[in-house]
C-alpha cells in the first residue's frame, strides 16, 4: 500500500526528553476502535504527556506528527494497514519510534511475535492505567 | 736458357710453394714449376688417399682400394710429339699405382728414391716404351714425399736430358721440401675445415638460439639460468622485474635462489631439485618469491637441466599475482553471497533432473538443518517435508520433471524438534552445459513472515466489517475481542476519572466527561452481546452488497490451516471483476464453510490421489454469480443427488456446522439455487448461484437489520 512519505529515508527519529508541545513527550494513538480513541487521550494527558489520536494507520503514516511522536500506542488488528505493518513501514523509513502494541485478542503467540519483532511494550485490552503508564515509561526509556 | 736444373729456380719454387695454404695449389705449383725446368718432359705427383683426394676423384673414392693405392693427384708436362694429349690430366692408366708396382710403387714401398739416369726403351719396367721413345725421355727421378716419417706419396719426373747426380740431389732436397709444403697446406686446410665446421654449427646454433632468445627477450615470462647450488647466473628483464632486483644485483651475484624463497617453500624446492636430478626436469609448481623489498609474489615455476647429469639449467617463472587476486576476489564474492544468503535466510540449490544431481548452498543446509555437505537425495529432503505437505511436494517434483517451466511453491518443513518452518521456493528452469534440464532455485525461510501474516489474517478476517464466521473456539475469542474494546474504554475512563478527581484542584468537569464515556461504552458492550446473539438466529438477516470473492477468501483464510492439516491441496480460481451480490455475509460464509467441510470429509479416506479441493467463482447466466466447490473424494450415487440435501442424510455435527439442508434454505432465501454434480473423474462438485446485486428485487419478506453501532473504523 503506497503511503505518502514526506521524510528522507536516512532520517532517524530522536526521542526528546521533553516533547515539542510544552516540553511534554507526544504519544500518538492509532486504533480503529472508538472506545479506545475516546478514552485513551485523556488518560495519557492526565499522566503528564501530550496525546494525539488517529483512527487508521494510513492517517497516522501520512500525518506530520510522526516526527514529533515520542512513543506510539498501536492497535494490532485494524482494517487496511495493520499494526505490525505500521511497524515495518516505520522501520523501512528509518524512524525508530518505540511502539506499544495493544490488542483485544488474547493470544500469547501474537505477544511473543510482536516482542520478538522489537515491540517496546505489549498490552491486552482492557489494561489498567498503571500498566499503561509503566509501559509508556519503559518505552520512552528504551530510546 | 738454362741447360740444367740448378738450385736457384728450385729455391724460388720452393718459396712459392711454401706460402700456399691449399694442397691442390701446392701440388699444381710443384708439378708446373718442375715441368718448366729445362729438359723436363713430365712431372707427376701421386699421394696416398689418406693424405689427399683430389676433387676429381672424390666421387669414385673407394676406401678399400685407397689403402693399397697411390693416387695421381697432379700432373704437368710438355708433350712434343703427342698432339691432343693433355698431360695435366689425372685420368689414364697411371692414375692409380698399387704399391710396389712399377718404379713409382717401388719408391713408395721402399721409401727410397730411384734415379734412372739413362734408360733404354728395352728396360722391362717401362710400361709404354713407345711413349718414352716418341717423347725422347732419357731420365727418370722418383722421390718419396715423406713428412715426419710418414709417407705422403711420390713425385716422379721424366726428363729429356740426361740428368746428373747433382740435379738428382737438388731434386731430392726439393722433394723433401715439397713434402713439408704439402703437409703444411693440408694442416691449414684441416684447420680451415674445422673452423668452417665450427662456423656452420655456430650459425645453425645461432639460428635456433636466436629463435629461443626471442622468447627470453619478449619478456612474456621470466627466464633464468641457474645452478643446482642455487646461483642464478642469467635472467631476463621479466624475471628481474618480478623480483625487483637490478641487473647489477644479478651481475654481482646477489640474486640467489635461497634468498628468493620463503622458508616454508624450501621443502618444495628440495622436491624440485630431486626431480631435476632424477629426471632432468622439474614440472611446473606454484610457490612464492620474496621480492628485494621483502614483499611476496606468487609464481609458477618449471625448468630443466642442460645436461642430464649436469649442474646447470634453465627455468621459466610466471607471475601469478593477477590470478591470485582474481581467486581472492572470487572467494570474497562467494563469501558475500554466503553471508547474504545467511542474512536473508535464503538458500539456493540446483537440480539436474536427468541425473538427479542436487547441489545446495550452505544456507539451504542450515535451513533444513542438515549437516553441511551431506549427500543429497529427494528421499532425504522428504524426511524434512511436513507430512501434510508431502503430497504437495510430490506434485511439485512431478511437475518439475515433466513441465519445463519456472515454478513457485510454498510448503512447510517439520523439524526434528517438531517446530515448523515455512518455505517459499522459486525455481527457474534452464539447461546445463550438456543441454540437460536443470532447475536453479532460491528457497527462503519465511516462517516469521508467515506467522505474522497468519496472525494478521486471522485478526483481520475475524474483525472484517463486523461480519464473522467462526468455529466455536474462534467465536469465543472474537466475542472476547469485541467486548474488550468497550470494556477497555470503561477501564481507561475509570482510571482517568480517579486521577482527575485526585488532582489538586480536582478536575470535576473532566471526571464527568469520563463518566459519560463510561456509560456509552457500557451500552456498546451490551450491543455487542445483542449482535452476537443474532448470529445464532436464522430469523434476522443482514442484507448488504458484497463481493463474493472477498467473502470466499475470508472463509478460505480461516479454514486453510485446518484443511492443510488434513492434507488437502486447496486451489482457488476466483473470477476477476465478479459483480457484487446482495446478501447476508455471515450466512453465505456459513454455506461456503459448510461446502468446504463436506469436501474435506469426502476426501478424508482418500489415499491414492492428491486431496485436491478447488473453489471457483464465475459469472453465470441470468445475471448471477456462481460458486463451486469441487473435491476428489468418494462422491455420491447419482440417484442420491437430491437426497443429500434432505435433512439427516449425513449427520456430521460440528459445533456451528449447519448441514446441507440449511445451506440450501439459506441460498433459496437469497433467491439462488444449490445443487451437486458428480465429476467426470473422482469426487463431486457442489455449486450455488445467487443473483447479482443490481438485479435484486426488494423483497418484503427479507428484513434488514443493520447493526448500526459497530466498533469499527469510521
Amino acid at each position: 500500500m503506497a503511503v505518502p512519505h514526506p521524510m528522507p529515508h536516512s532520517f532517524v527519529m530522536e526521542c526528546p526528553k521533553g516533547g515539542s508541545r510544552n516540553e511534554r513527550p507526544l504519544l500518538s494513538v492509532v486504533d480503529d476502535d472508538r472506545s479506545v480513541r475516546e478514552s485513551l487521550p485523556d488518560l495519557i494527558r492526565e499522566c503528564g504527556f501530550a496525546a494525539q489520536v488517529f483512527s487508521s494507520a494510513e492517517d497516522f503514516l501520512s500525518s506530520s506528527s510522526i516526527d514529533e511522536t515520542s512513543c506510539l500506542i498501536l492497535d494490532i488488528a485494524m482494517p487496511g494497514i495493520t499494526g505490525p505493518e505500521v511497524q515495518q513501514e516505520l522501520k523501512r523509513r528509518g524512524q525508530e519510534i518505540p511502539i506499544i502494541f495493544i490488542t483485544g485478542q488474547r493470544d500469547e503467540t501474537i505477544r511473543t511475535l510482536m516482542v520478538e519483532q522489537g515491540a517496546a511494550g505489549f498490552l491486552f485490552k482492557p489494561f489498567s492505567d498503571a500498566d499503561l503508564l509503566a509501559a509508556i515509561k519503559t518505552a520512552l526509556n528504551s530510546v | 736458357m738454362e741447360t740444367s736444373i740448378t738450385a736457384g729456380p728450385l729455391l724460388s719454387l720452393a718459396v712459392t710453394v711454401t706460402s700456399e695454404q691449399h694442397v691442390e695449389s701446392v701440388l699444381r705449383k710443384i708439378v708446373e714449376g718442375l715441368a718448366s725446368l729445362p729438359g723436363v718432359a713430365l712431372v707427376r705427383i701421386w699421394l696416398l688417399p689418406s693424405v689427399h683426394i683430389p676433387h676429381a676423384w672424390q666421387e669414385g673414392a673407394n676406401s678399400q682400394d685407397a689403402i693399397k693405392h697411390l693416387r695421381l693427384v697432379a700432373s704437368a708436362g710438355n708433350p712434343i710429339r703427342s698432339p691432343g694429349e693433355d698431360w695435366s690430366s689425372l685420368q689414364g692408366r697411371f692414375s692409380r699405382f698399387p704399391l710396389n708396382i712399377g718404379k713409382v710403387g717401388q719408391v713408395a714401398a721402399d721409401r727410397r728414391p730411384i734415379f734412372v739416369k739413362d734408360f733404354a726403351p728395352q728396360d722391362t719396367w717401362v710400361v709404354r716404351p713407345e711413349w718414352a721413345e716418341r717423347e725422347e725421355i732419357r731420365s727418370f727421378v722418383g722421390h718419396p714425399l715423406v713428412f715426419q716419417e710418414k709417407l705422403l706419396g711420390v713425385v716422379g719426373l721424366f726428363s729429356r736430358r740426361t740428368l746428373d747426380e747433382q740435379e738428382f740431389t737438388w731434386l731430392g732436397l726439393f722433394a723433401n721440401h715439397s713434402a713439408v709444403a704439402i703437409a703444411n697446406a693440408r694442416a691449414f686446410e684441416e684447420v680451415a675445415e674445422r673452423q668452417k665446421g665450427e662456423a656452420e654449427v655456430r650459425v645453425l646454433a645461432s639460428g635456433l638460439e636466436a629463435k629461443i632468445r626471442r622468447l627470453v627477450e619478449a619478456n612474456v615470462v621470466g627466464i633464468v639460468m641457474f645452478t643446482l647450488e642455487g646461483a642464478i647466473t642469467e635472467a631476463n628483464d621479466a624475471f628481474l622485474q618480478m623480483v625487483q632486483y637490478s641487473r647489477e644485483d644479478l651481475a654481482t651475484g646477489r640474486v640467489v635462489w635461497m634468498d628468493l624463497t620463503p622458508a616454508e617453500w624450501r621443502p618444495r624446492d628440495e622436491q624440485a631439485i630431486t626431480e631435476l636430478q632424477t629426471t632432468g626436469i622439474f614440472r611446473p609448481f606454484e610457490k612464492e618469491y620474496f621480492r628485494k623489498d621483502g614483499s611476496r609474489v606468487p609464481v609458477l615455476l618449471g625448468g630443466a637441466l642442460f645436461e642430464a647429469s649436469g649442474n646447470a639449467g634453465v627455468a621459466f617463472s610466471v607471475d601469478l599475482s593477477e590470478q591470485k587476486q582474481a581467486e581472492r576476489a572470487l572467494r570474497r564474492s562467494e563469501a558475500f553471497l554466503a553471508e547474504g544468503q545467511r542474512l536473508g535466510q535464503i538458500g539456493s540449490y540446483s537440480w539436474r533432473v536427468a541425473t538427479g544431481e542436487i547441489t545446495w548452498s550452505e544456507q539451504l543446509y542450515r535451513i533444513y538443518e542438515f549437516e553441511i555437505g551431506v549427500p543429497l537425495t529427494l528421499d532425504l529432503i522428504r524426511t524434512r517435508v511436513h507430512p501434510e505437505d508431502l503430497t504437495l511436494y510430490e506434485k511439485m517434483v512431478e511437475q518439475a520433471r515433466n513441465g519445463e517451466k519456472d515454478f513457485e511453491w510454498h510448503y512447510r518443513l517439520l523439524m526434528p524438534d517438531q517446530s515448523i518452518k515455512y518455505l517459499h521456493a522459486v525455481a527457474h528452469v534452464t539447461r546445463d552445459q550438456n543441454g540437460q534440464l536443470e532447475y536453479i532455485a532460491a528457497v527462503q525461510d519465511v516462517t516469521l513472515r508467515r506467522l505474522s501474516e497468519e496472525a494478521r489474517d486471522k485478526a483481520r478476517s475475524e474483525l472484517a466489517h463486523g461480519a464473522r464466521v467462526m468455529s466455536l473456539g474462534t467465536l469465543a475469542a472474537s466475542i472476547a475481542h469485541e467486548i474488550n474494546q468497550p470494556l477497555s474504554g470503561i477501564v481507561t475512563n475509570a482510571g482517568t476519572c480517579q486521577r482527575m478527581l485526585a488532582a489538586a484542584p480536582p478536575n470535576v468537569d473532566g471526571a464527568l466527561e469520563t463518566a459519560r464515556r463510561t456509560i456509552r461504552d457500557a451500552n456498546r458492550a451490551s450491543e455487542v452481546i445483542t449482535r452476537l446473539r443474532a448470529l445464532f438466529s436464522r430469523k434476522e438477516t443482514a442484507a448488504e452488497s458484497m463481493d463474493l470473492n472477498e467473502v470466499t477468501r475470508e472463509v478460505i483464510a480461516l479454514s486453510l490451516s485446518g484443511l492443510q492439516r488434513n492434507q488437502m491441496v486447496v486451489q482457488a480460481e476466483l473470477a476477476e471483476h465478479l459483480p457484487p451480490v446482495m446478501g447476508d455475509r455471515v450466512q453465505l460464509q456459513q454455506v461456503i464453510l459448510n461446502l468446504l467441510r463436506n469436501a474435506a470429509d469426502a476426501m478424508s479416506t482418500i489415499d491414492d490421489r492428491p486431496r485436491e479441493l478447488l473453489i471457483r467463482t464465475e459469472r453465470a447466466e441470468g445475471n448471477q454469480v456462481q460458486l463451486s466447490v469441487k473435491d476428489a473424494g468418494v462422491g455420491f450415487a447419482p440417484e442420491a443427488a437430491d437426497q443429500i440435501f434432505e435433512g439427516f442424510y449425513t449427520t456430521k455435527a460440528d459445533g456451528m456446522g449447519i448441514g446441507l439442508s440449511i445451506s440450501r434454505s439459506i441460498i433459496e432465501t437469497h433467491h439462488g439455487r444449490l445443487w451437486a454434480t458428480q465429476n467426470r473423474g473422482a469426487g463431486s462438485t457442489f455449486s450455488f448461484v445467487i443473483p447479482c446485486a443490481l438485479e435484486r428485487v426488494a423483497d418484503a419478506e427479507t428484513r434488514v437489520n443493520r447493526s448500526g453501532t459497530s466498533a469499527d473504523a469510521a
